[in-house]
């Protein structure tokens, strides 16, 4: 492990920039003669000094760790004691070549890294002509000070300073420009790994993904790890976007191909965002924001895929930051408002109680579709307070109405992973003083996928009060029939694309059929959703269906006009 | 060191010409014989109809590291991981590396029975017939 460290710092030291290793240095106090103080506050080792008069070495001074093993006297010429110290393996082969060429071209700085690991700063002054001080410094603190903030500890790659510093270096230079590209790749399914198998495999694993993406690379391009599974390449040569698209989709192939670790067979996927330097930002990071955007386009098109940022996908996000916003406001403003749809008895027409529906509208918007702000308050966590508003308001309504009907209100998965929840419906009824048995509660088959034990614990809760729990768009998700025997809800809405179809797909009909016979044997309601023509209303009575809800039976009414209804229809 | 065995198959990608696709079986074959015979991995590989099959076997990590040295190589693609599992013996001891070639009889025999050209192609049956072919002797190179 030491060795491999080792054998890391040391060829990361030609590439660090003498610069930046100079300003952490002692060693930069050198030019003066006089090392200061190292970064540690202790004082740095110098190794040895050297004074030379006419290529003679003429004054010794050794430090604590005499860099030539006392091999330096005075009266030796410097370059058989280099050639000494070679032979004699106090320097790795050709340093003394090195050394003589650096002084020749007077060069005041030059970096040594010793077979030990150690790394040695060789800091001359150029007093005369032929007169010179050779200072040989121990810095290797300052190299490993140096590397560690350039890299990444775990795989060894440039982290994001050090990419960033990068490329701004090449973004330099306009020539370059048409020819770069910025690759965002994240890993698919790695979290999967490392909570199955262990961060240690998922390390395993994280090591192997960088050995083969760096044998993709050109060896000019930089690839630098930003932290988790998320890596930056800088792909620095190329006909874009060409070279770009072969070089992420090799990626998304060859880091796609399963890993064998300790026994295990592991796949993980890779989804690649990529944004070009000459059209899509000036500065690095603007560079790899935009290929940031683009890499959450091609995970959200079903990931193992690549994207190119395009200017569309900028305004999205401006959009959708400025739709979050509007949001945040329409809570605290009220312009937000509920809307009820009745529901009835299949027969006889009897009215059963109101689905609550959200409705927003603003004077600058118009109208905005739930289908548009529900999805984004649920991935911006604002669907916390929305749904207590929701509930509040749905109860204090409904605790108005002449008659005792039931309002059901929509649950987000999302609201779920909130251990408020139940206390937030409790303090809905309490303060609306609405009986819990006036509370449907719809959820979808969303909120028991994840974490299903705690939901279905918090389910228990709800239902032990006299709340009912229907599950809604039934027959959409992907083992709609294993949820009915997790719980035991008191309703199934039948999703409403049977019920469209119902006319025209006899397996529509037969799904209806089965599912009002489902519910029958388990002691479920069934209620079907967007009934519209009098000849599915015929079907799904003649299926069995007990309750209706659709645009034939009535639409969403305001507040208002639903107790109004109430009033004439009970 | 527990011994395990690996069974995979993959798509050629290596150009389409003759000359080409043989200098690199053969390229492939002596650098896969001299690293196998460092860590102790035997086994045998067979090309078919744009097809690499492939047994390997020896310790576990020498047998990881072998297929993750295959799963970077482009020259092949489509890897299908057949079988990787604990075994009690080698089978192919004596072969760093067997190389049973491209015989259009074999093939033609193994083609509709085992289905290179279909997904149901098992571990188990790739490697009885890359066994039996070594056994014979008759393509093994």
């Amino acid at each position: 492990m030491t060795n491999v460290k080792n054998s890391m710092a040391s060829c990361c030291i030609s590439e660090l920039s003498f610069q930046s290793l100079c300003m952490l240095s002692p060693a930069e106090k050198l030019t003066t003669g006089r090392p200061s103080e190292g970064p540690d506050g202790s004082p740095p080792s110098v190794a040895t000094t050297l004074h030379i008069t006419h290529g003679v070495v003429t004054d010794v001074a050794g430090g604590p760790t005499d860099l030539f093993g006392g091999r330096a006297v005075p009266g030796k010429p410097l370059v058989d004691l280099l050639d000494e110290a070679e032979k004699f393996g106090f320097l790795p082969g050709g340093t003394a070549a090195s050394i003589n060429t650096a002084l020749a071209a007077r060069q005041s700085k030059q970096l040594l890294s010793l077979a030990d690991g150690r790394s040695i700063m060789v800091a001359t002054e150029f007093a005369a002509a032929d007169d010179m001080t050779l200072h040989f410094v121990d810095v290797s603190f300052a190299v490993q000070m140096t590397l560690s903030q350039q890299r990444d500890v775990l795989t060894g790659l440039p982290n994001r300073v050090e990419l960033l510093r990068r490329l701004n270096e090449h973004l330099a230079s306009p020539a370059s420009l048409p020819q770069t590209a910025v690759l965002y790749v994240d890993l698919d399914r790695f979290k999967m790994v490392n909570d199955t198998l262990g961060h240690p495999i998922g390390d395993a694993l994280l090591k192997l993904v960088v050995e083969r993406m760096q044998r993709l690379l050109a060896p000019k391009d930089v690839l630098a790890r930003l932290g988790g599974d998320e890596f930056v390449i800088l792909q620095a040569e190329g006909e874009q976007p060409h070279a770009a698209e072969v070089l992420a989709s090799r990626i998304i192939e060859i880091v796609g191909r399963t890993y064998l670790l300790q026994g295990h067979s592991v796949q993980v996927g890779a989804s690649v965002g990529i944004a070009l330097a000459a059209t899509d930002g000036k500065t690095p990071e603007e560079l790899i924001k935009n290929a940031d955007l683009a890499l959450f386009k091609a995970k959200s098109a079903g990931r193992g895929t690549f994207r190119f940022f395009t200017d569309a996908m900028d305004r999205e996000i401006q959009e959708r930051r400025a739709l979050e916003i509007d949001l945040r406001r329409a809570i605290i403003m009220q312009e937000l408002s509920l809307v009820y749809q009745p529901q009835f008895e299949i027969d006889g027409n009897k009215l059963v109680g109101f689905e609550s529906l959200v409705r927003w509208s603003t004077s600058e918007r118009g109208s905005v579709s739930p289908a548009q702000f529900i999805p984004l308050a649920e991935e911006t966590g604002i669907i916390d307070q929305l749904g207590e508003w929701v509930l509040r308001t749905a109860c204090k309504e409904a605790a108005r109405w002449p008659e005792p009907l039931t309002v059901s209100v929509n649950l987000s998965p999302v609201q779920f992973k909130s251990p408020k929840l139940v206390s937030i419906i409790v303090g809905a009824l309490s303060s609306a003083g609405l009986p819990p048995s006036r509370l449907d509660l719809e959820i979808t088959e969303g909120a028991l996928i994840e974490n299903t034990e705690t939901v279905l614990l918090m389910l228990n809760q709800i239902k032990a009060m006299g709340i009912k729990v229907s599950i809604d768009d039934f027959g959409t998700g992907y083992s709609s029939l294993s949820y009915l025997q997790k719980f035991p809800f008191d309703k199934i809405k039948i999703d409403q694309s049977f019920i469209r179809s119902l006319e025209t797909n006899a397996d529509s009909a037969a799904i209806v059929r089965a599912v009002t016979a489902l519910g029958k044997s388990l002691g479920m309601m069934t209620i079907a959703e967007g009934v519209e023509t009098e000849s599915q209303l015929e079907l799904i009575a003649r299926d069995g269906c007990a309750q209706v809800q659709g645009y034939l039976t009535g639409r969403p009414l305001a507040a208002d006009a639903a107790a109004e209804l109430i009033s004439t229809r009970t | 060191m527990s011994l395990y065995r690996l069974v995979y198959y993959s798509e050629n990608r290596i150009s389409s010409s003759v000359a080409d696709l043989q200098a690199e079986v053969e390229e492939i074959l002596t650098q896969s014989r001299r690293n196998n015979a460092l860590v102790g991995v035997t086994g045998a590989l067979m090309f078919s109809s744009g097809y690499f099959g492939q047994v390997l076997e020896g310790p576990q990590a020498a047998v990881e590291a072998t297929f993750e040295r295959i799963q970077q190589d482009p020259r092949h693609g489509d890897v299908a991981l057949l079988e990787f599992a604990p075994t009690d013996t080698r089978s192919f001891d004596t072969w760093a590396m067997a190389y049973v070639g491209e015989d259009s009889a074999l093939f033609a025999h193994l083609g509709p029975e085992t289905g290179f050209d279909s997904d149901k192609i098992t571990g188990e049956a790739l490697f009885n017939r890359l066994r039996a072919m070594v056994a014979t002797n008759a393509a093994v190179a």
